[in-house]
C-alpha cells in the first residue's frame, strides 16, 4: 500500500541523519580514520580491529623527531610493539604546502633508510586524521588497545629536549603503555604533555 | 678610575720619607711589589669591562635565528641585600619566536641552567607578559623581537673576591614554520664594587612587561565538561569591554586554540576556557595572565578552582557565546506558538505540500454525503501531523542531548537524506502525472488495507505530508524553529505541535465544514488533468533538492542523482503503468533494476565526498567573503576591526535570497568597504559542529544569522529577512 511505501521513506530519512562526534581522549573510543600509507595503499584502522595499534605523527624536517630516529630509538620502540603483535602506523600530517613536505616516496626512503620498521607509513596532507586525534606534535603518540580504546596519549618519552643524549635516562612512555596493554594491565601512565614541533597543518 | 680602586696606602708607604738603612732595601722591593700587585689587579677590569671572552663561553651567542647575550644589571655593585639581576637578552630575526613558560600546544620554553660561587641563590625565571602565536589551528605561547628574560640573584654576605664569575647554559627552542633548537655557554665577569648597569634600559623595560599582581583582585573559578568558568573582578578599569587574553601559567589542563567566549559586565568580567581534550592535570589552584589587546604589561591572577573535574576520557563540548547582550529578545512562548500555528498553515502553500493536500481536499467532493467519515478522517489526518512534528522534534531534542551538535534544518545537511527525499517526491510526482498507479505495484491486500480503515489512512497521509513538509520549513523557517529548538523540552514541543496544528488546519477546516462539498466543482475530468499539473511543482521541488546536493558533493553527486532517480522513474513505470502484459513488466522490471543498481553504485561514493573535493562555495575567485573560523573572529576583535557574519546555508531559501538581494546591494557592499568591516561566510550547507556551536551561542539554532560585531562589545544580530535599510544603519551605528 503507498503509505507503507511513504512511511519506509520517511523512516530512512529520518534515520540516515545520524552522526558521531569523535573526540580523542584516553578512555574515549580512539576515532575511526582511513589513509593512504606511501605505497599507495589504503589502510584503515578497521582493518586492524581486535589489535593493540600505536599511532605515531612524524615530520621529519622536525629536531625532535630527529633526536628519536638519527639516535635509532623511534625505529627500536617500534620494533618492541611490532614484536608483541601489536601494530604500528606512523602517520605525516604535514601539508602539501608546508617548507617541509615530503612526498610520499620520500618519505618512505627516509624511514626505511633510518631503519623504520612501522606497520604502515600513512600520508595526512589535508590533516584530518590529525585533527580527529588532536594530533598537536611531532612527534605525538597514542596507543589504541585491542578493544579499540584510547589506552595512552602523549609523549614518546620524559624528557622533553632536544638532546639524543637524554634518552637514555628518560622513560619511554610508549614501550610502557604498550607492555602494560598487551598484558591487559592498567596503564600507568595514560597521558602526558606531548613535546616537540607543531603539526604543520594547513591553516 | 684604575686610580679609585688602587689604593692610596701602598704609594704612601712606598714615599714615605725615611732612613736609608739596611731595611730600606726590602721595604722598597715590598711597596714595589704591593703597587705592582694592584695594577696587575686593576687590568682585568680594563679589559673585561665591555663583555669578555673567557674559555668556558662568551657573553654573546648569535645564530641565525636570534642573538643571545648574558646580562647583568647590579646598580651598586654586588652586595648582600641589594638586588643582583642576571639575564639572557635575546633578539629575534623577524618572524622567528621563542617560547613562554607555558608555550601552548607546541614548543619548549627556554632554560637557563647558572653555574654561580656558593651562596648565590638565582631565582627563577620573571618572564615578561607573552603574546599569543597561532600557527594553523594550534595556539602557541611567546616572544618575538627583543626579549630579556631577567632572574633575580640573592647575594650572600662575606663575598670576598673582586669578581663575580657567572657561567650560564641556555636552551631555547626557536621556531618560525620549522623549529631549531639552539643553545649556548655563556660566561661573564661582574665586578663586585663597582656599578654595573649598562643594560639598565632593558631590564627597566622587561620589568614593565612583567605581568603585575593586583591587590585588589576577586576571582573565582568553576570547572565542569564544557570548561572553566572564571569570573574576575579588579582588573584595571581601562580594561573595561577590551579584549582580554588569557595565557595559562600551566600547560596540559586548558585548550589553548579553542576560542574562549567572555563578556563584560561593568567591571566583572567572565570567560569560559575549554579544557583540554588531552588533560593531564586536575589542579586545585591555577595560576594565569591576563593581558589587554595592544597593552604590553599584562596582570597576573591565581584563584582556587571550584567544582569537580570531569573524568578523563570525557568528551568535553565546545565552549558557546555566552548570549549577548544586543541579541534580538527571545519570543515569549505564547508569541512563539502563534507564529508557530501561522507558519504552519503558510506550509500548505509549499510546493512540496500543496499538490498532495489540494488531491486529498479535492476527493471530498467524491465522499460529500459522509461527513462523519470526513470529519474523523479530518481529526485523524490532524494527529498524524501533529504527532509527526513532535516526533521529529523529540528525535532532534534527544540527539542534541546526547551530545549531537545538530541544527534545525538536519536533515538537509546530509546529502543522503536529500537524495532520498528527491527519490520521494520523484515518484510522488510521476505518480501524480500517471506515469504509474500504486495499484498496480502493490499487492491488492494492501490496496483494500486503505478501503477498509480510512482513519488509518488518513494518520497515515498526516505522517506524509510532514515528511514531505519537512524539507521545505528549514527553508523559510529555519531561524524561528531553530530557536524553538533551544527552549526547554516541553515548550520546543508545544511549538513543533502548533506548527503541526497550524499546518492541519486547513484540511481540518474543509473536512469538518459542511459547506465545503458543495463548492468544490463536481468531480469530472478536469481533475485528471489538475493531478498531472501538480506533479509540476513536484518536480520543481526534485530541481531544488538536486541544486543542494550539488553544492554539497558537486556536479557529479548530483548527475548521479539524476541517473538514480531515472532509473526509480523506469522502474515505477516498468511496474507500475497499467496495460502492460506480464512478460513485458518482468522484462522491463529488470532492466530498471540493473540500471539502478548501476546508478547507485555511481552515486554511492560521492556521497561521501569531502567538502575539499566539492566545489568551493563561498570563495569565488576575488570574493569579498572570507571563510568564518572562530578563532579568525577573535583575532579581528582583538585588532580592533568590525567583523560581519552571515551564517547562511544552500538550502536556506531565504539566506539565498538575501544573498542575492541585500547582501549584493552596492550601497551597502560600499558601507561596508567604507568602515573596513570584513566580511566572513559561515556555511552550514553541510553538517559543522563549530558554527552549530556558534549558532548556539546566539541563542540560534538554524540559519540565516547576521551577526554584526562592532569596535568593543557583543555582537548585533540582524532580522532573518534582512533589508538595506537595516543593514545601512546598523553600519551607520559602528
Amino acid at each position: 500500500m503507498k503509505n507503507v511505501f511513504r512511511l519506509a521513506a520517511f523512516a530512512a530519512a529520518l534515520g540516515a541523519s545520524a552522526s558521531v562526534l569523535a573526540a580523542a581522549a584516553v578512555g574515549q573510543p580512539a576515532p575511526a580514520f582511513s589513509a593512504v600509507d606511501t605505497s599507495g595503499k589504503t589502510v584503515s584502522l578497521a582493518d586492524f580491529k581486535g589489535k593493540t595499534v600505536v599511532l605515531e605523527w612524524v615530520n621529519p624536517g622536525c629536531p625532535y623527531v630527529k633526536k628519536h630516529y638519527d639516535s635509532a630509538n623511534m625505529p627500536a620502540t617500534q620494533k618492541n610493539a611490532v614484536a608483541k603483535g601489536a601494530v604500528w602506523l606512523t602517520i605525516n600530517s604535514t601539508h602539501s604546502g608546508a617548507s617541509d613536505y615530503l612526498q610520499p616516496a620520500a618519505l618512505a626512503g627516509w624511514m626505511k633508510e633510518k631503519g623504520g620498521a612501522p606497520t604502515a607509513t600513512l600520508m595526512d596532507a589535508d590533516g584530518k586524521v590529525g585533527r580527529a586525534y588532536g594530533a598537536r606534535t611531532t612527534p605525538h603518540m597514542y596507543v589504541i588497545d585491542p578493544k579499540g580504546t584510547l589506552a595512552y596519549v602523549g609523549a614518546i618519552d620524559s624528557k622533553p629536549t632536544a638532546n639524543p643524549a637524554d634518552i637514555k635516562t628518560a622513560t619511554n612512555y610508549v614501550n610502557q603503555a604498550v607492555a602494560e596493554v598487551v598484558a591487559g594491565k592498567p596503564v600507568s601512565q595514560p597521558a602526558t604533555q606531548a613535546y616537540g614541533c607543531s603539526v604543520k597543518y594547513s591553516d | 678610575m684604575i686610580g679609585a680602586h688602587v689604593r692610596p696606602v701602598a704609594l704612601r708607604h712606598a714615599f714615605r720619607p725615611g732612613r736609608l738603612d739596611n731595611r730600606g732595601l726590602p721595604r722598597l722591593l715590598l711597596t714595589t711589589m704591593r703597587l705592582l700587585r694592584a695594577l696587575f689587579a686593576a687590568l682585568p677590569f680594563v679589559l673585561t669591562l665591555p663583555a669578555s671572552a673567557l674559555p668556558g663561553g662568551a657573553a654573546t651567542v648569535t645564530t641565525e635565528q636570534v642573538r643571545a647575550e648574558l646580562v647583568a644589571h647590579a646598580p651598586q655593585g654586588v652586595v648582600p641585600g641589594q638586588p643582583l639581576w642576571l639575564g639572557l637578552a635575546i633578539e629575534h630575526q623577524p618572524h622567528w619566536h621563542t617560547y613562554w613558560k607555558n608555550p601552548g600546544d607546541s614548543g619548549l620554553p627556554t632554560t637557563l641552567q647558572w653555574t654561580l660561587p656558593d651562596g648565590f641563590k638565582p631565582g627563577e625565571i620573571e618572564w615578561p607578559t607573552p603574546a599569543r602565536l597561532p600557527i594553523g589551528p594550534l595556539m602557541n605561547y611567546g616572544y618575538e623581537g627583543r626579549l630579556l628574560l631577567p632572574v633575580k640573584v640573592e647575594v650572600p654576605s662575606g663575598y670576598a673576591a673582586d669578581t663575580l664569575k657567572v657561567k650560564l647554559r641556555a636552551d631555547w627552542l626557536v621556531c618560525k614554520d620549522v623549529c631549531i633548537p639552539e643553545g649556548g655557554d655563556f660566561a661573564l665577569d661582574i665586578p663586585v664594587a663597582s656599578a654595573f648597569a649598562a643594560r639598565a634600559a632593558d631590564f627597566e623595560a622587561a620589568a614593565a612587561a612583567k605581568p603585575r599582581p593586583l591587590p585588589d583582585v576577586r576571582a573565582t573559578a568553576t570547572v565542569a565538561a564544557d570548561g572553566l568558568s572564571l569570573v574576575i573582578e579588579g582588573l584595571p578599569a581601562a580594561w573595561a569591554g577590551k579584549a582580554i587574553e588569557f595565557f595559562p601559567e600551566a600547560p596540559g589542563v586548558l585548550d589553548n586554540a579553542l576560542p574562549r567566549p567572555a563578556r563584560w559586565d561593568g567591571q566583572r568580567w567572565t570567560v569560559r576556557v575549554p579544557l583540554s581534550d588531552q588533560r593531564i592535570d586536575s589542579p586545585a589552584r591555577m595560576d594565569a595572565v591576563l593581558a589587554a589587546a595592544g597593552e604590553k604589561a599584562g596582570v597576573r591572577v591565581g584563584f582556587d578552582i571550584a567544582g569537580a573535574w570531569p573524568a578523563p576520557g570525557t568528551t568535553p563540548k565546545p565552549a558557546a557565546m555566552p548570549a549577548p547582550a544586543a541579541a534580538t529578545p527571545p519570543l515569549g512562548l505564547g508569541l512563539a506558538l502563534l507564529f508557530a500555528l501561522v507558519g504552519g498553515a503558510i506550509l500548505n502553500l509549499m510546493p512540496c505540500v500543496f499538490p498532495v493536500l489540494s488531491l486529498k481536499v479535492l476527493g471530498f467532493a467524491s465522499h460529500a454525503d459522509d461527513r462523519r467519515a470526513l470529519a474523523l478522517g479530518g481529526i485523524a489526518y490532524t494527529a498524524g501531523v501533529v504527532l509527526s512534528f513532535v516526533a521529529l522534534a523529540g528525535a532532534l531534542l534527544a540527539l542534541r542531548a546526547g551530545g549531537e551538535q545538530l541544527g534545525w534544518g538536519f536533515q538537509l545537511q546530509s546529502p543522503a537524506v536529500i537524495a532520498v527525499l528527491a527519490a520521494l517526491f520523484t515518484l510522488i510526482g510521476l505518480n501524480l502525472a500517471g506515469v504509474f498507479e500504486f495499484g498496480s505495484v502493490l499487492p491488492s491486500s494492501l490496496a483494500s488495507l486503505q478501503a477498509r480503515h480510512p482513519m488509518v489512512d488518513s494518520f497515515l497521509t498526516g505522517v506524509l505530508a510532514v515528511a514531505v513538509a519537512s524539507p521545505c520549513t528549514a527553508p523559510f523557517m529555519g531561524a524561528s524553529l531553530g530557536f524553538a529548538v533551544t527552549l526547554p523540552s516541553v515548550q520546543a514541543l508545544a511549538v513543533f505541535a502548533a506548527l503541526g496544528l497550524g499546518m492541519a488546519l486547513p484540511y481540518l477546516a474543509a473536512s469538518l465544514w459542511p459547506g465545503l462539498a458543495r463548492l468544490l466543482p463536481r468531480p469530472g475530468a478536469w481533475m485528471a488533468r489538475f493531478k498531472v499539473l501538480m506533479a509540476f511543482p513536484m518536480f520543481a521541488t526534485v530541481i531544488w533538492l538536486v541544486w543542494v546536493i550539488g553544492q554539497q558533493i558537486g556536479i557529479d553527486g548530483a548527475s548521479a542523482l539524476l541517473a538514480v532517480l531515472l532509473a526509480l522513474a523506469f522502474i515505477a513505470w516498468a511496474l507500475g503503468t497499467p496495460g502492460i502484459g506480464g512478460i513485458g513488466r518482468a522484462a522491463f522490471g529488470a532492466i530498471g533494476v540493473l540500471s539502478l543498481a548501476a546508478a547507485l553504485s555511481w552515486m554511492l561514493p560521492t556521497l561521501q565526498a569531502s567538502a575539499a573535493t566539492a566545489p568551493a562555495r563561498s570563495g569565488e575567485a576575488g570574493s569579498a567573503w572570507e571563510p568564518w573560523s572562530e578563532q579568525r573572529v577573535a583575532e579581528l576583535r582583538a585588532a580592533g576591526k568590525p567583523v560581519f557574519v552571515d551564517f547562511t546555508a544552500a538550502w536556506c531559501v531565504t539566506c539565498q535570497y538575501n544573498k542575492r538581494t541585500t547582501l549584493a546591494d552596492a550601497a551597502v557592499m560600499a558601507d561596508f568597504a567604507a568602515r573596513g568591516v570584513v566580511l566572513m561566510r559561515a556555511d552550514w550547507t553541510r553538517r559543522d559542529p563549530a558554527i552549530t556551536a556558534a549558532l548556539a551561542g546566539f541563542g540560534r539554532n538554524g540559519v540565516p544569522v547576521y551577526a554584526l560585531y562592532g569596535r568593543d562589545g557583543a555582537p548585533q544580530i540582524l532580522s532573518e529577512i534582512l533589508s538595506v535599510r537595516e543593514v545601512r544603519d546598523a553600519l551607520a551605528r559602528l
